[in-house]
């Protein structure tokens, strides 16, 4: 970390100089980050299975000189550097290109301390996230070393995390989840086994190095889990250690949820819940094996954090009511990089009684509060109106899963002229099912108002994904259509 | 059997680039020359090519990480 931070100096990175690290999953991507941390730079992860030309958006939009990355990923570098960009200089490259390269042979050669001639503050920026706008150009989110460490410390302690603990990362660096294998492990002393690209592909392998591990937290999507569970490669393993498995990005299917509940009785469940412009803010640990199949709550809000529930006309709604979570904390994003109009439109401004402003981050997430506990209802945007009549989308694909054979579904609108939409949905069978697209129809108007039941209903094979496993909604659109 | 499968890796996975050379004992996982869809499509090829049954507990880093890798799988499973 020392020897890179020195390196990155050498190379003319001063404090709030962004620094991009173009990496698979491996262990240069924590020398990376605390390297880049350590210089008092800017790290922003760019995922190397993103097309190339959103690697060259983000290193224009950054305005990012140097990049560090690994010669395994040498076939998409020259990709990127053969449009110009302002990238000067890359790390972990041998050979001599059109910028400067420096091999990671040579960072480990330099002297093994190096402090900058400047001091880092906790309120200096740390780290930018992009995450998909939805208006297609990626947003970057801010985070400072204060939202960071607030996060390691809040999740230390809620998870009672210590140096006994063995983290599994499952997530790559440019996906929130990762924060808890690269910031808290390290405030706990706890290890962080960061898992391969490769064992992300086979979920035997990957089950194997939970047990070989001795892995106590896992933290990790859904799908992750649901395949080893599909796969059988569960079946004979006990994964003892397991403490706690942390789960977020989507919701948990709820049946193959209790299968793993039943299976591993030492582990407790926890839903995460928090946007990547908060990190996490509520969290809710599922105190016994679900009996009905209502979503799992998001639960309470956690700690150093404010909410507000707010309807459509701006208005505090009551216990039981529907409306938007605002939230803000301590571990709440600066900002949009580069965007300050994005950023002043996703807050929601009051003040307190000295006259301070209080922001709060806009979640676009619909919730109900009961007894002190949150339910997730849905994307704001998520919801239609059919014939009048609101229809959450999601609720639609909750019941779908419940059918037997369903493994995986996803439910959309789509216009079909200027004032009309209608609902359809693409479902995944589960291996050796022989419903028929009809069936599924059929069962979903025993459940569901007739308003709601998607006019088309399509089988297919699987879901475009994002990189970090969720499915890709608009995307998901083009396959059926 | 090896150029059987880089042929299939290159021709089907990546649009039969003419630039991309794949040897036998290359990484294919870590360096990202073959995704998570793309694995399963080249199982599947497998399976139907050398006429075997890959077992869940089988797909593994160990038997297919490399094509040599996958060919000694190939040839135990098929004995």
């Amino acid at each position: 970390m020392h020897q890179l931070a020195a390196c990155l100096y050498e190379a003319g990175v001063r404090k709030g100089d962004r620094v991009g690290i173009y990496l698979h999953r491996s262990l240069e991507t924590a020398i990376a980050i605390y390297g880049i941390l350590h210089v008092g730079a800017v790290y922003v992860p760019i995922d190397p299975k993103a097309p190339i030309a959103r690697s060259q958006f983000l290193i224009s939009d950054c305005n990012i000189k140097v990049l560090i990355s690994h010669r395994s990923q040498k076939r998409n570098l020259e990709k990127i550097i053969a449009d110009p960009t302002e990238l000067k200089t890359i790390i972990g490259l041998e050979e001599s290109w059109s910028v400067d390269t420096l091999s990671w042979e040579t960072v480990y050669q330099g002297a093994d301390h190096f402090e900058p001639p400047y001091r880092v503050l906790e309120k200096d920026l740390a780290y930018i996230m992009y995450t998909s706008g939805s208006t297609g150009q990626p947003k970057g989110i801010m985070h400072t070393h204060y939202s960071g460490l607030s996060y390691a410390r809040l999740t230390t302690e809620l998870y009672g995390v210590t140096e006994q603990d063995v983290v599994g990362n499952h997530a790559p660096i440019h996906f929130d989840i990762c924060t808890f294998g690269y910031f808290t492990s390290p405030f706990a002393g706890a290890c962080t086994v960061i898992v391969t690209d490769a064992a992300t592909i086979f979920p035997a392998s990957l089950g194997e190095l939970i047990e070989k591990e001795k892995i106590t937290i896992w933290y990790s999507v859904p799908l992750a889990l649901i395949q080893m569970l599909q796969n059988g490669i569960l079946d004979e393993k006990k994964m003892s250690a397991l403490r706690w498995i942390l789960y977020g990005g989507e919701e948990f299917p709820i049946k193959y949820l209790r299968t793993l509940m039943e299976r591993w009785p030492h582990t407790t469940f926890c839903n995460v819940y928090g946007p990547a412009e908060v990190n996490q803010c509520t969290y809710y640990h599922i105190p016994e094996l679900p009996t009905s199949d209502d979503p799992i709550p998001i639960g309470q809000i956690w700690g150093n954090t404010d909410y507000l529930i707010i309807n459509e006309e701006g208005d505090r709604v009551d216990d039981n009511e529907t409306g938007e979570l605002l939230i803000r904390s301590a571990t709440q994003m600066k900002g949009y990089w580069n965007n300050s109009e994005l950023t002043e439109k996703s807050l929601y401004k009051e003040q307190d009684a000295s006259g301070e402003e209080m922001a709060f981050y806009k979640t676009g997430d619909l919730v109900k509060e009961i007894d002190g506990v949150l339910h997730f209802l849905g994307r704001k945007d998520f919801q239609v109106k059919i014939r009048g009549y609101r229809v959450e989308l999601g609720a639609v694909e909750s019941f779908l899963l419940t059918h037997q054979s369903v493994k995986e579904a996803a439910v959309f609108p789509v216009r079909i002229s200027e004032e009309k939409q209608q609902i359809e949905a693409a479902v995944i069978l589960n291996a050796g099912s022989t419903e028929k697209e009809k069936d599924l129809i059929d069962f979903l108007k025993t459940k569901l108002p007739f308003y709601a039941v998607p006019t088309e209903l399509k089988l297919v094979d699987d879901f475009p994904r994002t990189s970090s496993g969720k499915i890709k909604r608009s995307a998901i659109k083009k396959l059926v259509l | 059997m090896d150029q059987t499968i880089i042929k299939y890796i290159i021709d089907e996975l990546h649009g039969g680039r003419t630039d991309l050379e794949i040897n036998s004992d290359d990484d294919l996982l870590g360096g990202g020359l073959v995704e998570s869809m793309g694995m399963m499509k080249l199982i599947q090829f497998i399976e139907d090519q050398f006429e075997i049954k890959v077992a869940p507990q089988d797909m593994t880093i160990e038997n297919f990480m490399t094509v040599g890798a996958m060919v000694t799988y190939i040839s135990q499973t098929k004995n």
